[in-house]
């Protein structure tokens, strides 16, 4: 707005122009349209994730005065079997939205980029839909799905394979999976528009070329598909591993981490450790530990992907 | 024979493939449908075995309750203006900043393009406890501000932007703008922007979404139920009439209208704006 407010007197003094088009002050252009963002990252992400860190190092209860502990929060996490709960459970939900969601979505897409399909547009936006729920929305819808003695999927179950009625949300093992369900759920669609729109963008010639080499669907797959969807593997295991490490509302909702801590995941853990126990310290250790490790595997997929070597070439 | 039979197994295969694909479509849709009906049923009805797809004895007692008895209509709009403001002051944020760093060379400009996308890796529960403590210490606890503030230039947005105004902005129309002697802001303004208007529409479904959606943070820094959201409402509904399941349905119906329409109306941008930026890395 200040650009507005001042661009409007000096187009009635035609002296000011040459300011305008100064040097400096077309220096200065991009980085003030580029300014909000920076402000905001340095106010309310950069300056919290510092103190964070502070945060980690005391013992504080939300009110009163802090306490210099060291590094006594991370000792006590180490050896708190609910953050170890908490850490594995969250691994099982990454895992599962990176080894079994994604190689699904890319079947999906697969099966959508299918010449001469119709409906395409149809499929590709039922699958979509449980991404624009909100989380909070598709858990209470769950709940009821999930409930053991009057839920659709036990009665689907009872009535296409005739198994008994599963206590999908009060064991620890089958509350897990059915976290781990709604997630594959959710997620797939929203996944397979990104591979779509991967394969679509793949030459149609390279099949051909392909094809006069003699190569089968399988060869193809493996020698065009795969090579070519690289980046976008990239960007979605990226997005889906990020996602999935910091998964709160289908385990908070469904199952309130339970039955016993069996579901929790450890952005769970982090709320409940600074607004149910009041442990604001403890809790911004285990988010510091949460950010580390996000960091480091990112990094990890990213150089795996070999993502930004083709772009600094 | 011979000649038919490529042909025909191209059709047993096509045929298995809609088959496939229509089971996805079921289990995709069968749960906001069973919502859906489950809405329009008493209690009585939801908690019976077999479920009934079709409710026997639909009412809209449900719906009348959501208006009467609890502050659903204050919720949904607490929702939809709160949303609506952060997505209109994001989107012209985003296009903004997209528009520098795909148009203008400047130094500097590498490291904050690292740094702007590097943040897209920091998972909130990290920033959840801290800044938390900075709204109450600012006095923003329990305030509507502290859900729109922070969120006003996401970094993926302008990543979003960046990448589509890179793609469909040419240099020479912004030269030509220039010399013709208009403002840099009034480039932006009048040249740019209207060239890029599908991108601000996929921009601002995914902001709404977002903003709309969000549940923890909400969660965090609201503490009075007149003051929910939407999502926080309908949490606190399952705590406070916990078996009062077509309730809590009829709520997540009406919930999920209008992101639902949203995306209806407005898919083709979002898809394409969502992907834009992934294929070519």
């Amino acid at each position: 707005m200040a650009q507005l407010t001042r661009a409007a007197p000096e187009r009635v003094l035609p002296r000011a122009k040459p300011r305008r088009n100064s040097r400096q002050y077309r220096a200065a252009i991009p980085y003030l349209f580029i300014s909000p963002f920076y402000i905001l990252y340095v106010l309310f992400l950069l300056g919290p994730t510092v103190y964070a860190i502070w945060l980690s190092l005391h013992e504080w209860a939300g009110i009163g005065p802090s306490r210099w502990v060291g590094f006594s929060n991370y000792t006590r996490l180490f050896r708190d079997t609910a953050f170890h709960q908490a850490v594995i459970n969250t691994l099982w939900y990454v895992g599962a939205s990176v080894f079994i969601v994604t190689p699904l979505a890319l079947i999906v897409a697969s099966a959508l980029n299918t010449r001469g399909l119709r409906g395409r547009d149809i499929f590709r936006m039922a699958y979509f839909a449980p991404m624009v729920l909100s989380p909070v929305v598709v858990s209470l819808i769950f709940t009821i799905i999930f409930d053991q003695n009057f839920g659709l999927l036990n009665a689907a179950l009872r009535g296409l394979i005739g198994i008994k009625p599963v206590n999908w949300l009060g064991s620890p093992t089958w509350a897990k999976v059915a976290i781990i369900l709604l997630l594959i759920w959710r997620w797939t669609g929203y996944l397979v528009i990104y591979f779509l729109a991967g394969l679509q963008a793949v030459p149609r010639e390279l099949y051909e070329a392909a094809e006069i080499d003699g190569a089968g669907p399988l060869r193809k797959f493996r020698e065009v598909t795969v090579p070519m969807l690289k980046p976008v593997t990239a960007f979605v295991s990226i997005t889906v591993f990020i996602g999935a490490a910091q998964i709160f509302e289908e385990p908070y909702i469904l199952t309130k981490g339970g039955p016993g801590q069996s579901t929790m995941s450890i952005a769970h853990f982090i709320y409940r450790a600074a607004f149910l126990r009041e442990d604001f310290g403890y809790a911004a250790a285990a988010g510091v530990l949460l950010f580390i490790v996000v960091f480091v595997l990112t990094r990890v997929l990213a150089h795996f992907f070999g993502v930004g070597r083709e772009e600094r070439a | 024979m011979t000649a038919q039979s490529p042909v025909t197994a191209r059709r047993v295969k096509m045929a298995g493939l809609y088959a496939v694909l229509i089971i996805l479509l079921l289990v995709a849709v069968v749960p906001l449908l069973w919502a859906l009906s489950s809405s329009f049923k008493p209690v009585s009805e939801i908690f019976v075995y077999p479920p009934q797809l079709w409710p026997s004895h639909g009412t809209l007692q449900n719906f009348s309750d959501l208006f009467n008895n609890v502050p659903f209509p204050r919720w949904l709009w607490t929702s939809l203006w709160v949303s609506i403001v952060a997505t209109a002051v994001a989107v012209f944020f985003c296009a903004l900043g997209g528009y520098a760093f795909a148009k203008y060379r400047f130094p500097g400009q590498r490291i904050l393009f690292d740094i702007m996308f590097s943040s897209m890796m920091i998972p909130f529960a990290v920033i959840l406890i801290p800044l938390f403590v900075e709204m109450a210490r600012i006095g923003w606890a329990d305030q509507y501000v502290a859900l729109i503030v922070p969120w006003v230039a996401p970094a993926f947005g302008i990543f979003m932007m960046r990448q589509f105004i890179v793609q469909s902005v040419p240099d020479e129309v912004i030269e030509a703008a220039r010399i013709d002697g208009a403002s840099e802001f009034g480039i932006f303004l009048r040249v740019v922007l209207p060239i890029v208007r599908p991108a601000l529409g996929a921009l601002a479904v995914w902001n709404f979404l977002n903003s709309y959606n969000s549940f923890l943070w909400p969660l965090v820094v609201l503490s009075t139920e007149e003051r929910f959201t939407l999502p926080l409402g309908l949490n606190s509904l399952v705590g406070s009439y916990s078996r009062e399941y077509g309730l809590v349905m009829a709520g997540t119906i009406l919930a999920a209208v209008p992101t639902l329409l949203l995306f209806f109306f407005l898919r083709k941008q979002l898809i394409e704006g969502l992907t834009v930026g992934s294929v070519k890395g």
